[in-house]
């Protein structure tokens, strides 16, 4: 007997209950149970009032199972609107990424490296900082990790382009509106907190694990939160004074947009897009569960097949990619120094 | 046409606040600033203020933090819009203007100096200066010559190429200057211009504006706390108290008589014979016997330092070749005491 019996029978309410039979099917807990003998005797004094537990006395009730399977349901049946909405948007996504795979394989190491350290060079600016990268990056080739290698760092590339295309204007648009600000920030949050693994749930319901998309949007998601933050904050502090000077000679709000406020916001962007950056390598690790190639494919077989040593080796090889780009975008940060004060 | 004033001020108010519109009817019926603040929660800003500033002339506006002054010059072009009132500047009213013609206007007749500068940090000192006529689609060209001149005029040739953040504020504020000049308006707005520099390089930018509006006569509005800086620049003075205009004219004339126990208090301890001329303590020609002919615009101080202190000396007073009046030190040194009515 079930602990709640006495309470529907005190409320009257057991023939309600009993017509309402339950259906549902057996979880293996419910098995066990059966098969060990009586199961009310092994269960707690007083059980919460769960669907779970009211459901055993009264088969009108839902069982959480239900619950999950409802949600399910739903989703599956709204996939194929989402899809034929979110499937043509998102298809250059995975041109993209499908491309920049494909280039960054086609290209043989003899001029990919040299371009690569040449990049370094040009944004840094620094030799200790273009030197570490050289050396870096034939560290990787020589224990044969450059082509993962490549396609990490080209998933790296067009995703973080991406961010930036899409997030400083968004920044800009939330740094111009009180009520757009106020209506994005709990998204921004909620994608800066939910756990890397259940961005991924609803995605391989929508697109098929094949499509290069689906990682695409993931890492997206993720790592364009903190460009459009840091723009919109950016904006936010530029000076008052400042502003109310370009409005007092005549300026329209695109020449002040882009002659004080851009201009002056751009370290606190750029602060951003080193963010984007890093946050962009962590997820294309995750992204490896659904199919994602790079150095994150190594870290899985390390941990499916028990292989330390492949992943001791793929996950030092994330790290000086992470050193790598820490550094290069650091180093082109602290060169953007828009006021001068030193010379 | 020089007696029509270039820009009038009639009956404006601004009451900060959600509902401003609605409070306007409490603050017509008489209501005041601490019971509007205590009663509605709304901030009476101005009050009434009726001003004309005339063409070529320096209009100063002095008060104390909180009176408002900054508040209204940021009417002017509309950078703070009221809540009732007329702007007219060149007989246009502002207020009926559209954004874009707002923008011309902000362009072509008005440029303003600040008191924290506001330079683009970003941008070299040519750039800055250059900023205006950049704003208004002039070439580059044009643009950079404008640019050195008014930046050789304020004395920074050789500085073109450096940044804000690499001047002294003093320097800083001839960049701000050498902006609004290129601009190349009649109206010229200081927003407390030189409150934020030291007090010798105050009196070299009071100096330097003084020598540059006998050569251009541009109208300038200028915003100030200091009565001496006050004095020493206005053609027309306007004291403001709690948002309200309360005495306005010539300088000399608010010093002799004040009309209010605040502008007392204010004028008590500025150094009355630097200030005050002549013309404000002398009477009318009737003795024949004097001591010597003084200028009608001399200062009591070089008169003082003229007598040698002797009190019994007449002086006869002259504007030009004619002869005006007569001035008696007595008067003179009577004239040095401030009237203080609160004291008795």
């Amino acid at each position: 007997m079930a602990f709640y019996d006495g309470l529907f029978r005190v409320l009257g309410l057991e023939n309600w209950c009993g017509a309402g039979a339950s259906d549902a099917p057996l979880s293996m807990a419910d098995l066990l149970a059966q098969s060990s003998g009586d199961g009310a005797a092994s269960g707690p004094v007083f059980p919460f009032p769960s669907l779970d537990n009211l459901n055993e006395s009264c088969g009108n009730f839902a069982q959480t199972r239900d619950l999950t399977k409802g949600l399910e349901d739903a989703f599956l049946g709204a996939k194929d609107s989402i899809k034929a909405v979110l499937d043509p948007i998102t298809q250059p996504l995975s041109w993209l990424l499908d491309g920049a795979l494909w280039m960054f394989a086609i290209i043989p190491w003899f001029i990919m490296i040299p371009i690569l350290v040449a990049i370094a060079w040009w944004a840094s600016r620094s030799i200790a900082v273009t030197v570490f990268v050289t050396f870096a990056i034939l560290l990787l080739a020589f224990v044969d990790h450059y082509a993962v290698a490549m396609q990490t760092l080209s998933i790296i590339f067009v995703c973080t382009g991406i961010s930036i295309l899409l997030g400083v204007p968004t920044g800009i648009a939330m740094s111009k509106s009180d009520r757009l600000q106020k209506a994005l920030v709990p998204v921004l949050d909620l994608l800066q907190t939910l756990p890397t693994f259940v961005y991924l749930i609803p995605l391989i319901f929508l697109f098929s694990v094949t499509e290069s998309k689906l990682y695409g949007i993931a890492i997206i998601l993720y790592a364009i939160v903190p460009v459009i933050r840091l723009t919109d904050l950016g904006i936010r502090l530029v000076d008052k004074d400042v502003i109310e000077a370009a409005n007092a000679f005549g300026m329209s709000s695109n020449q002040r947009l882009a002659k004080v406020e851009l201009p002056l916001a751009l370290p606190n962007i750029m602060a951003g897009v080193n963010q984007t950056i890093m946050m962009s390598l962590a997820m294309v690790v995750i992204a490896s569960l659904v199919s994602a190639p790079g150095l994150g494919v190594n870290v899985l077989r390390g941990i499916r097949n028990l292989e330390l040593g492949v992943g001791i080796v793929a996950g030092i090889g994330i790290v000086l990619l992470a050193v790598i780009l820490d550094r290069v975008s650091k180093a082109a940060l602290s060169r953007v120094d828009m006021t001068h004060k030193t010379h | 046409m020089t007696d029509t004033p270039k820009v009038r001020l009639r009956g404006l108010y601004k009451i900060f606040g959600p509902n401003h519109k609605d409070m306007m009817q409490h603050v017509r019926a008489g209501m005041g600033k601490p019971e509007l603040l205590e009663q509605h929660k709304h901030v009476l800003g101005l009050q009434d203020i009726n001003v004309d500033m005339m063409a070529g002339e320096i209009t100063v506006v002095m008060g104390l933090s909180g009176s408002g002054k900054s508040t209204l010059i940021r009417h002017l072009n509309r950078l703070i819009d009221p809540t009732a009132g007329e702007i007219i500047v060149d007989g246009v009213d502002v207020m009926g203007l559209s954004d874009d013609a707002l923008r011309k206007m902000r362009q072509e007749k008005m440029s303003m100096v600040f008191q924290k500068f506001a330079l683009l940090p970003h941008r070299s000192v040519l750039q800055n200066a250059a900023m205006a006529l950049e704003v208004q689609g002039v070439d580059e060209k044009t643009r950079t010559a404008e640019g050195m001149k008014w930046l050789a005029r304020v004395g920074l040739d050789g500085y073109e190429h450096h940044y804000p953040a690499q001047l002294s504020g003093g320097m800083q504020q001839r960049v701000g200057i050498a902006r609004a000049l290129t601009a190349n308006t009649d109206i010229m707005l200081m927003d407390e211009a030189f409150s934020a520099l030291d007090p010798l390089i105050r009196t070299d930018m009071q100096n330097l504006l003084l020598e540059l509006q006998a050569e251009l006569h541009k109208t300038i509005v200028f915003i100030t706390h200091d009565l001496d800086e006050a004095l020493k620049l206005a053609d027309h003075l306007v004291i403001l108290k709690d948002g309200a205009v309360i005495q306005q004219g010539e300088p000399q004339g608010i010093l002799m008589n004040p009309s209010d126990p605040y502008i007392e208090d204010f004028v008590s301890d500025i150094n009355r014979s630097r200030v005050l001329r002549v013309q404000s303590v002398m009477q009318p020609l009737k003795g024949t016997k004097f001591a010597g002919d003084v200028d009608i615009r001399a200062n009591l101080e070089s008169l003082i330092a003229r007598s040698e202190g002797d009190t019994s000396l007449h002086y006869r007073v002259m504007d030009g070749d004619v002869a005006v009046g007569e001035l008696h030190m007595r008067d003179l040194v009577k004239a040095l005491v401030p009237r203080i009515s609160s004291a008795a």
